[in-house]
């Protein structure tokens, strides 16, 4: 049902979703913001599952997909909870204003 | 030369981007991203061919409307300036997504990234933006935060971007020479034995007539799909044609590979959720705990609230 060029071109546009969001959580200094592009990065890895399990026939795809899902909420929530906690802390989002958290 | 253009739009992609990161005007912004896009629609076509390699045409066409929305939106959420609209075009990301899921025939999932996504996940952002963002005027792009206004490092990250799509582009152009043209959609589709016990009644009941040989360990009755036509071969080589409304749903079969192929996976994801909920309600409950100027300041007009009241 599914050609080769097809599927190619699903690929691609996983592949600039995922680069998108590669160079968003890289250029961007709001940690809310950072986090957001991660989840881009899930949308294209999810797209990419997706294409592969209808051009193969097979379900499997689709729940990998399920479980991208679930590890995407359990990471909003962590995550922002924490967000949250640093920015009654620090009054600020900024992701540079936490540095001296690596040391 | 061929062989060198994905490469070119990539590049086009990446140098559009990094004078869309740059703090310069709305209007320049905003041209650069319709570069970029245009950029991306070279590269998505170049790589697909021709509309003739979907389904029908307007299955293409769908195709080329939602993937360049999702990749526009993705580029204007990494370059606007205020996270609320940063978290509104990712609103819109998901929704083309979804677009693409269901023209891959994934009904289930594209409704379930809609209902999990723009409806859970981003209204947790959202109330986290509100609650923790100061209030800026939305016409005086200075007034937001200088970390939000000015990028770091641009011009490395725009880098790492471009060399990781060069390299799946490049993978996707030389691994897709060698795969068949079509997924295994004539061969062997699945056996009855495989599927759930309720379909095999289903079929068994289907004809009375129909010899069901005994099936030995290890082999099965065999369904085949040819173009719209499904049917079984028995194990002595009978076959038995299936109607096609008979045959299970999208939406059961990710179900029946959800518990059977996987059980262990969707236990661990239970495990998953009930840790981050755990984990949420520990930071959250550390997060109220106020400091003393905090504390004194509640003190305090409670006690002019009290003194109000009577």
């Amino acid at each position: 049902m599914m050609t080769v060029s097809a599927l190619s071109g699903y690929l691609i546009v996983s592949g600039l979703l995922l680069a998108i969001g590669l160079v968003g959580f890289l250029v961007r200094r709001n940690l809310i913001v950072m986090f957001l592009c991660t989840e881009l990065m899930f949308q294209g890895a999810a797209l990419a599952f997706i294409a592969i399990g209808h051009y193969l026939f097979d379900y499997s795809g689709q729940v990998m997909v399920i479980f991208i899902l679930t590890v995407a909420a359990a990471e909003a929530a962590l995550a922002l909870a924490l967000v949250v906690l640093m920015h009654r802390q620090g009054d600020t989002l900024d992701a540079d204003a936490f540095v001296e958290l690596s040391e | 030369m061929d062989m060198f253009l994905p490469y070119i739009a990539c590049l086009t992609i990446a140098l559009a981007l990094y004078a869309a990161l740059r703090p310069s005007p709305l209007t320049v912004r905003v041209g650069m991203i319709v570069v970029a896009v245009a950029a991306a629609g070279w590269l998505v076509g170049l790589v697909t061919g021709s509309l003739s390699a979907f389904a029908d045409a307007s299955q293409g066409i769908f195709f080329i409307i939602f993937s360049l929305c999702a990749i526009g939106s993705a580029l204007r959420m990494i370059t606007h300036v205020q996270p609320v609209y940063s978290a509104l075009y990712f609103v819109l990301v998901v929704l083309s997504t979804a677009g693409l899921f269901l023209l891959l025939e994934a009904e289930f999932m594209a409704f379930a990234l809609i209902i999990v996504y723009a409806g859970a996940i981003l209204i947790t952002y959202m109330f986290v933006l509100m609650l923790a963002n100061q209030a800026t005027s939305p016409n005086n792009p200075d007034s937001q935060a200088q970390y939000d206004r000015v990028p770091r490092e641009p011009a490395a990250a725009v880098g790492v971007g471009f060399l990781l799509l060069c390299l799946i582009s490049g993978t996707v152009i030389n691994g897709s020479a060698s795969l068949p043209e079509q997924g295994n959609e004539l061969t062997k589709w699945s056996t009855l034995e495989h599927l759930p016990k309720q379909f095999q009644e289903d079929v068994l009941a289907l004809d009375s007539d129909f010899a069901w040989p005994p099936v030995a360990s290890g082999q099965g009755n065999v369904i085949h799909i040819e173009g719209s036509e499904v049917f079984i071969i028995s194990t002595n080589g009978d076959t038995l044609v299936l109607p096609e409304e008979m045959l299970p749903r999208n939406t059961q079969q990710v179900g029946w590979s959800l518990v059977n192929d996987f059980p262990v996976s969707l236990e661990l994801a239970g495990v998953i959720l009930l840790m981050a909920m755990f984990g949420a309600a520990i930071i959250a409950r550390r997060a109220i705990e106020l400091g003393e100027q905090e504390k004194r300041r509640v003190i305090l007009s409670e006690e002019t609230e009290a003194g109000g009241q009577s």
